[in-house]
């Protein structure tokens, strides 16, 4: 098994004006933190809404006209058509705009771009998803993915944490799939509340506790560059090889299509050679910027 | 492909019958910074004050600020406009270095996805080269395979003889400008002669060199080296001039720009110099000085060779001549700590 060469690159050249964002209808807002809040949103155009595919892990740029372009993760599954989904974290202006829409406010849509979580290799293996405050949005896009094609995939751990009860995203799917008995799913919070029921602590030193078995196992890790950086050495010390975990890296980025410059990490551009990258790529790259 | 002239004094006869069918740029200092500008029809004067523009011409393919589309609200919904279409131009004067940028940066703009407004401004454009005749002491070109006097980036080559002008076609593009005047006649034996001692003499003047040899792996080495960046970026005050100025940097920013129910997308120079290049809401993996320093140095020589073998950097000077505190490129490679190590 490898996943030091996760497919990426477009091979066929896109034409047109690339940087034309489709028009998107925000049809649903549910806020998840004081800060994050889920938008569903459906293309204006009817056809691109059928015809419209992506793969979990891909991102987009959505804008808010007048105000200016980011970029987000897709948090919802291709598995299940219908709408997308974006989990928004309201930290700069684009951002903030955004947490000022209400439903039937329309934003611009470009993508999806990226590449994407390597299901190819992932089927057949137990999986364990570790994921770290809004770091869950692309997580569960994948993890519906898995979960609606649950007979390919061997059990599902899950390993989510968040600062406290109330900064915990999704709330109303953890519950969900804490009562599915084909997933452990262990939540964490660095510091619990009266009615925590949870574990307390940081992401690493509680994936360590619960120590799943690297065994035919893929960990796919998500959340704050800093929780990241201290689970990696957390899933080798529990026998996991560097080709074994995958993450999903962010960086500040303006076009998405490997132009505008900013998401370089040495000679590789997360937009264009990412954003999935392995442990195994990511110890190979020339730079510590990430 | 055969070899013409022109007298120097024809040059704005020819220039005027080419501006029937294209827009015309020259090099022009009128605006207070030379630059390629819209020719307005006057007197260019055989251009005696043009060594190189300060703004090179990749401002007339990716302009400093660019409108990608506008958008318009009336209560029904956005209404997206597209910006209109590339005329037919001529850049007339560009010199070897810019051109060969041009070249280098084309592959950004068509791989995976195809920029529409650079693309289209390169189609639409012929590009006219023009020898230089009085290098600066800053200009490296020849370390970097540009000669002063010879280009294959361009689609006619101009070259000054003294009293006339000595044109090479290119390319067809370039034959087929030519066919529209009668102002230009075949070049003789003697032409070609005169051109070729001219080019010869103007070679040697450029006397300031890099050494590009495994440069990529020497700076792959010396990558991990703090001290050194620190050291190379001390005086930099992160202005951004060497890549704004830079004719092979080509990032951008995009902002939107927006006035009661209307506005537009625009895209506008970056710097991989400014620290909000790299912000992010939570961190800047380029916060200190000395990262982006080094990111500017090894996209050119390590990273870019890596991704495209080639390396983005023609020699043209501009990053040292314009630098307000000195800050030398041809210094920062030949002290790498790799560098030194191969001395030894």
């Amino acid at each position: 098994m490898s996943v030091t060469n996760i497919s990426h690159r477009k091979q066929n050249i896109v034409k047109g004006n690339v940087y034309l964002p489709q028009i998107a209808v925000i049809s649903k807002i549910i806020e998840e933190t004081p800060s994050i809040r889920t938008i569903h949103f459906n293309f204006k155009d009817e056809k691109l809404q059928k015809k419209f595919t992506f793969d979990s892990g891909q991102f987009a740029e959505l804008s808010v006209f007048g105000v200016g372009e980011a970029t987000f993760c897709i948090s919802s599954s291709p598995t299940r058509n219908g709408h997308l989904e974006c989990a928004i974290n309201m930290v700069g202006l684009v951002t903030n705009a955004l947490h000022r829409l209400g439903v039937g406010a329309e934003i611009g849509f470009r993508g999806p771009y990226g590449n994407s979580f390597p299901l190819d290799i992932m089927r057949g293996k137990n999986l364990v998803f570790v994921g770290g405050g809004i770091g869950l949005a692309p997580l569960r896009s994948i993890i519906w993915n898995t979960l609606d094609n649950k007979n390919q995939y061997g059990k599902i751990n899950i390993i989510y944490g968040a600062r406290s009860p109330s900064d915990l995203c999704f709330k109303y799917e953890l519950d969900s799939w804490r009562r599915d008995a084909s997933i452990n799913l262990v939540t964490t919070v660095d510091k619990g509340d009266k009615d925590w029921k949870g574990r307390e602590g940081f992401v690493p030193a509680v994936l360590e506790q619960v120590a799943p078995s690297a065994k035919n196992a893929v960990a796919i890790v998500c959340g704050p560059p800093i929780m990241i950086r201290f689970t990696f050495p957390v899933l080798e010390k529990l026998g996991f090889k560097p080709d074994q975990i995958i993450t999903t890296l962010e960086k500040r980025m303006k076009c998405g299509i490997g132009k505008c410059g900013r998401c370089n990490i040495g000679n590789l551009y997360v937009c264009r050679d990412g954003p999935v990258f392995s442990y195994a790529q990511i110890k190979n790259f020339i730079s510590d910027e990430y | 492909m055969t070899t013409n002239k022109i007298n120097k004094e024809d040059t704005l006869k020819l220039l005027k019958e080419w501006s029937r069918e294209f827009t015309v740029f020259v090099p022009s200092k009128d605006n207070g910074v030379a630059a390629m500008v819209e020719w307005d029809g006057k007197d260019i004067g055989f251009l005696d004050w043009y060594r190189n523009t300060t703004i090179p011409a990749k401002s007339s393919f990716l302009p400093p600020m660019e409108e990608m589309f506008s958008f318009q609200n009336n209560g029904d919904g956005y209404q997206l406009k597209l910006s209109p279409d590339q005329h037919k131009r001529i850049i007339f004067g560009i010199r070897p270095c810019d051109a060969r940028a041009l070249s280098i940066i084309d592959k950004v703009f068509t791989e995976s996805y195809e920029d529409p407004f650079y693309v289209s401004k390169r189609e639409n454009t012929v590009l006219i080269g023009l020898s230089c005749t009085n290098p600066y002491d800053s200009c490296f070109c020849t370390s970097l395979e540009v000669k002063p006097t010879e280009s294959a980036d361009v689609d006619l080559m101009f070259t000054d003889t003294g009293d006339k002008f000595i044109i090479e076609e290119i390319t067809d593009k370039g034959k087929d400008l030519l066919a529209l005047t009668g102002v230009v006649k075949k070049a003789t034996k003697a032409d070609v002669a005169k051109a070729t001692v001219v080019k010869a003499s103007i070679s040697k003047m450029v006397t300031r060199k890099i050494d590009t040899k495994n440069i990529s792996k020497k700076l792959q080495a010396s990558f991990g080296d703090k001290d050194y960046w620190m050291k190379v970026a001390a005086k930099c005050i992160s202005c951004g001039i060497c890549t704004l100025l830079c004719p092979t940097c080509c990032c951008f920013d995009i902002c939107d720009e927006l006035s009661k129910k209307q506005g537009a997308r625009y895209r506008r120079w970056d710097s991989c110099g400014f620290s909000n290049y790299t912000q992010m809401p939570m961190e800047n993996p380029r916060e200190e000085k000395w990262r982006r320093v080094r990111q500017k140095v090894c996209h050119k020589f390590e990273f870019y060779p890596m991704n495209s073998e080639v390396i983005a950097c023609t020699g043209c000077g501009r990053c040292i001549r314009l630098c307000p505190v000195n800050w030398d490129i041809t210094e920062v490679l030949a002290s790498m700590p790799a560098e030194q190590l191969t001395k030894k």
